[in-house]
């Protein structure tokens, strides 16, 4: 009963069968964007443009791929809006012109942007939250998190990642950087 | 009523100047360029500069302007995210002037957020250009999408209610003293709940076993006094009276015939009796525990699931049924094991302490106080090393789920690993979980033995004291005795079980109120439909369906339907067509009130559903759904759900008629087969052909089928299609389905987009129309051709 689960996915709307075809041919292929043929921009706004295979995007989104393990490599250039089409993947930032890899290592930073912990304070728990109290790379800040069920998550053996109760993330880059005391803080939570 | 209402308005008003409100440097800043503090409509605050620096800045929207106060990076302190009673900066910018940037909003075309990882950007499109404005964290994301929303009404001159302002409230904090909600569904501060009201709720369901209480009150008073008779009988009365030849006790014991062997024997058979009464009381005591204990749990859970049954089905999708089943298994039996098992220890333990320190004052002052000074010690201690315990506790549990459900993935999975030669992975997989739990526990031991530790320590130190001392004290030949000394060494053990007790028992007691507290809180919990004071209960209902301007949502200003209105005729088919989500499902759901519509009504046979009984509403209705559910019993108790006095005959005549009697009866057992979560597992389609016959059998006037033939294959389907067919007859029917072609003897239909009715009309009507139907019927088609299925 497959098909009808699908024909929920497509849009009925845009019903087109050329169409439709055409985009199921361009998910299956990979493409990639390179030296040679793309080319991104500054805009004024702030943001970046693309223009490939003749066409220019006026915004792009920039996305890591695995931005745990190899967050320069694999970079998924999308449209920016709503549906956020892939139009091709960046091999590694470092085959890419210089000023342009810069331009999309600055929007990685934005949006991937995560204060590091450098330093634990306090962490009180009480009634089920857990209620932190650091420094980090971007200033001193409190914030609170659901003890349990996965607000403290180790990305690595030594890399700690935590979402608070608004969906914030902090990071500990590396746990055995802190503090015999401060890891013995944290201990409760890994 | 309306006193209520006008108190909550004015609370609003106040709660919408709160948040309107700026730093005063804003205020004088604003008001060079005429905007006054009436002209504000709406804030959000920005708490990132444009390098992520944690700031305070704001946005502002007025009738023609978007605002950006920003305050630069260092003049505020510390930050709170969300959750230390909502947000706070440490220090104030009150006074200071901040910059503003000025955008007419005629300017502005629109505002949208940039989302990312960990907050969001705002981008205005100002003058054409795109244009970044500022950056937040994720706390701030639901004020910010208000600001684009707002931006959006302001522009279209719509006035901004209070909802729009405030938006819907998340991680709620206790108003009295700012601790967060645990569960923020149930607005309850552990801190600042009614201890006492909930502690005598509780008491009532153990008054009823008076005879049994006064039993055990008993056994704790004799028990307590016989083990503090129990040091003196074993120090003093052993050695100093009977073997030391107290002169009053070789008197008294001349009277008997005055052997010495004789006082002995009695006072080794005294100490016998006395230990052994000790252990008669104890096992007295753990009967009446036994006897009474299951019995209030027992009532407990019973006055939970009675209560659960009457509640609407919206408490139950609020909430998670894991989470509903533990709450019922294990809140009873933590209260009521408190109640047993740590509540009389309170008072006996306090009572022991209390007369022990007393007695032992008596005896030796001095000494009492050197063996004493090392115990308070040992109460903080372990008091402040609980806390750590019970984490080392839960983190091997964590560890220990982890393994479990590691080792459930790869059986389950064994034929994938074994597919893909995967074994040594797994093994290296398993061996790391493995060893988390190794690691957890011996944390739990270290921990532990440390607790074990400080307890031995202090008790040897203690002993080491009083022997010592003592010992000093009898040699320098004070009046102190050997005897007396082996009391008092008695009394100084006998004081760290009931210190060791008070360590813990506050946390218990709190863990056992918040248990109650959840408890009753499910037994008083209100249904949101409730049944009319006189229903209204007809004899008869022919099945005549009105919807009209039915709106509802699931969440207040989150609509799922929108101003819906039709009409079926009594023994007409109503097809209803739309994609997943449109809300089709919740709109048959409001039919039979499961929910109460918003806005608007719903009546059947003119009279409107909330006035009629809930029996004769739900006797009339039956539903055939896409979630099928069995419950644990045999098929034909399944099948005959709704009529249990459905005779064998009208139970096989159903399943005939529902395909489903060719199945039955293969199986082993026929309709005598166990099924549910315990029994015979069955397909998705058998189950959904054992829900069909359990309608056809309750016989209703009015047939809701959701998706009914959505998991049986094609060729059962067209069988089912058939018996469908005949069902149908006579009867009003709602029907909703993906495979249009199950649709095609609708008298009528209804495309269901976005929780409206886009269009309407008959089979003919419809694809006339070339509309959604229509498509959808092409499309459908089609993908049937290509798969040749039809």
């Amino acid at each position: 009963m497959e098909e009808f689960e699908n024909s929920n996915l497509l849009d009925i709307e845009e019903f087109d069968e050329e169409k439709m075809k055409a985009e199921s041919a361009d998910l299956l292929e990979l493409r990639f964007l390179t030296k040679e043929n793309a080319e991104f921009k500054r805009t004024k706004g702030g943001f970046v443009s693309l223009t490939y295979a003749d066409k220019t995007y006026d915004r792009v989104n920039v996305y890591r791929t695995f931005p745990v393990s190899e967050p320069d490599a694999y970079i998924s250039i999308r449209e920016a809006d709503e549906k956020a089409r892939e139009i091709g993947v960046v091999e590694h930032l470092d085959k890419l012109e210089k000023d342009q890899a810069e331009m999309l290592r600055e929007q990685l930073k934005l949006r991937y942007f995560t204060p590091e912990i450098t330093k634990v304070i306090d962490i009180k728990t009480e009634y089920g939250y857990g209620y932190f109290n650091v420094v980090t790379n971007f200033g001193a800040c409190r914030f609170t998190i659901h003890n349990g069920g996965g607000a403290v998550v180790s990305l690595t053996d030594t890399r700690i990642m935590i979402t608070d109760l608004d969906g914030n993330r902090f990071e500990i880059p590396d746990i055995t950087k802190l503090s015999a005391g401060e890891r013995k803080k944290l201990d409760l939570f890994i | 009523m309306s006193e209520t209402k006008t108190v909550e308005k004015a609370e609003n008003k106040e709660a919408v100047a709160k948040w309107l409100a700026l730093p005063k440097g804003s205020y004088s800043g604003l008001l060079k360029y005429e905007i006054k503090k009436e002209d504000i409509l709406y804030k959000a605050n920005a708490d990132y500069d444009e390098e992520f620096r944690f700031v305070q800045n704001y946005l502002v929207l007025t009738k023609d302007r978007l605002v950006f106060i920003c305050y630069p990076y260092g003049m505020q302190g510390e930050y709170s995210f969300g959750g230390y009673a909502g947000h706070k900066m440490g220090r104030t910018i009150e006074d200071a002037e901040p910059l503003l940037r000025m955008y007419l909003l005629s300017e502005v075309e629109n505002l949208e957020i940039i989302r990312e990882v960990s907050g969001g950007a705002l981008m205005g499109k100002i003058s054409g250009q795109e244009t970044f404005l500022c950056r937040f964290s994720n706390s701030k994301m639901s004020e910010m999408e208000r600001l684009c929303k707002n931006l959006e009404k302001i522009k279209k001159e719509e006035e901004l209610k209070e909802e729009d302002i405030l938006g819907k409230k998340k991680h709620e904090c206790c108003p009295k003293c700012g601790t967060l909600y645990p569960d923020q569904e149930r607005k309850i501060c552990p801190k600042c709940m009614d201890k006492k009201s909930l502690f005598l709720r509780v008491m009532k369901y153990f008054f009823k076993y008076k005879v049994r209480l006064a039993v055990m009150f008993v056994c704790y008073v004799l028990i307590g006094a016989l083990n503090l008779a129990w040091p003196y009988l074993s120090g003093t009365f052993l050695y100093d009276k009977v073997l030391n030849k107290d002169p009053q006790l070789v008197a008294f014991a001349d009277s008997f015939g005055g052997k010495f062997t004789i006082i002995l024997l009695f006072a080794v058979l005294t100490m016998v009796v006395t230990k052994l009464i000790i252990q008669g009381l104890g096992m007295l005591h753990g009967a009446m525990t036994a006897r009474i204990v299951p019995e209030v749990v027992a009532e407990m859970k019973e006055e939970i699931f009675n209560s659960m049954g009457k509640l609407s089905i919206s408490f139950y999708n609020s909430r998670q049924t894991g989470a509903l089943m533990t709450r019922v298994l294990d809140d009873a039996s933590e209260v009521t094991g408190f109640f047993v098992d740590g509540l009389p220890y309170i008072f006996t333990n306090a009572f022991t302490i209390i007369a022990t320190c007393v007695i032992m004052f008596s005896i030796h002052p001095w000494l009492a106080l050197a063996a004493l000074f090392l115990l308070p010690f040992l109460t903080i201690q372990s008091y402040r090393m609980l806390p750590r315990l019970w984490t080392f506790y839960g983190k091997r549990h964590r560890a220990s789920r982890r393994l479990n459900s590691q080792l459930n993935d790869s059986i389950t999975g064994a034929r994938v690993v074994k597919a893909f030669g995967q074994q040594e992975q797994e093994l290296k997989r398993l061996g790391k979980g493995n060893r988390g739990v190794r690691e957890a526990e011996l944390d739990v031991m270290k921990y532990d033995n440390k607790f074990n530790a400080l307890y031995a320590t202090v008790e040897n130190l203690s002993s080491f004291i009083v022997w010592g001392l003592g010992s000093a004290i009898i040699l320098s030949g004070s009046n102190l005795e050997f005897g007396m000394l082996v009391t008092f060494a008695g009394y100084v053990t006998q004081l760290q079980g009931p210190l060791d007790f008070f360590s813990f028992v506050f946390r218990w007691m709190t863990d056992c109120l918040n248990s109650s507290q959840r408890m009753f809180e499910i037994m008083d919990a209100v249904p949101e439909v409730k049944e009319a004071v006189d229903p209204v209960r007809p004899e008869h209902i022919n099945g005549k369906i009105e919807l009209s301007h039915v709106t509802f949502g699931y969440e207040p200003h989150k609509p799922v339907l929108k101003d819906i209105t039709f009409t079926v005729e009594a023994g007409q088919m109503l097809g209803i067509v739309g994609r997943s989500g449109a809300g089709k499902s919740t709109l048959v759901n409001l039919i039979s009130r499961l929910y109460d519509p918003d806005e608007g009504f719903i009546k059947i046979d003119d009279i409107d559903v909330k006035q009629m009984g809930f029996k004769e509403l739900r006797q009339s209705i039956a539903m055939v759904s896409q979630e099928t559910y069995i419950f644990m019993g045999t098929v034909a108790e399944n099948i005959a759900y709704a009529r249990p006095d459905a005779t064998r005959r009208e139970i096989i005549d159903a399943a005939r008629r529902a395909a489903a009697h060719d199945f039955i009866c293969k199986m082993p057992q026929g309709y005598d087969t166990i099924i549910g979560s315990a029994g015979r597992s069955l397909s998705g389609g058998e189950k959904q052909r054992i829900s069909m016959a359990r309608a056809i059998l309750a016989n209703p006037r009015i047939l809701i089928l959701d998706e009914a033939t959505s998991a049986v294959d094609t060729e059962t389907e067209l069988a089912i299609q058939e018996s469908l067919e005949q069902l149908v007859q006579g009867r009003t029917t709602l029907s909703i389905a993906h495979r249009l072609s199950t649709l095609r003897n609708a008298d009528r239909l209804i495309v269901v987009d976005d929780g409206k009715i886009t269009e309407e009309g008959t089979h003919a009507e419809l694809i006339e129309k070339k509309g959604t139907y229509f498509k959808l019927m092409e499309l459908q088609t089609k993908a049937l051709a290509m798969r040749g299925l039809e």
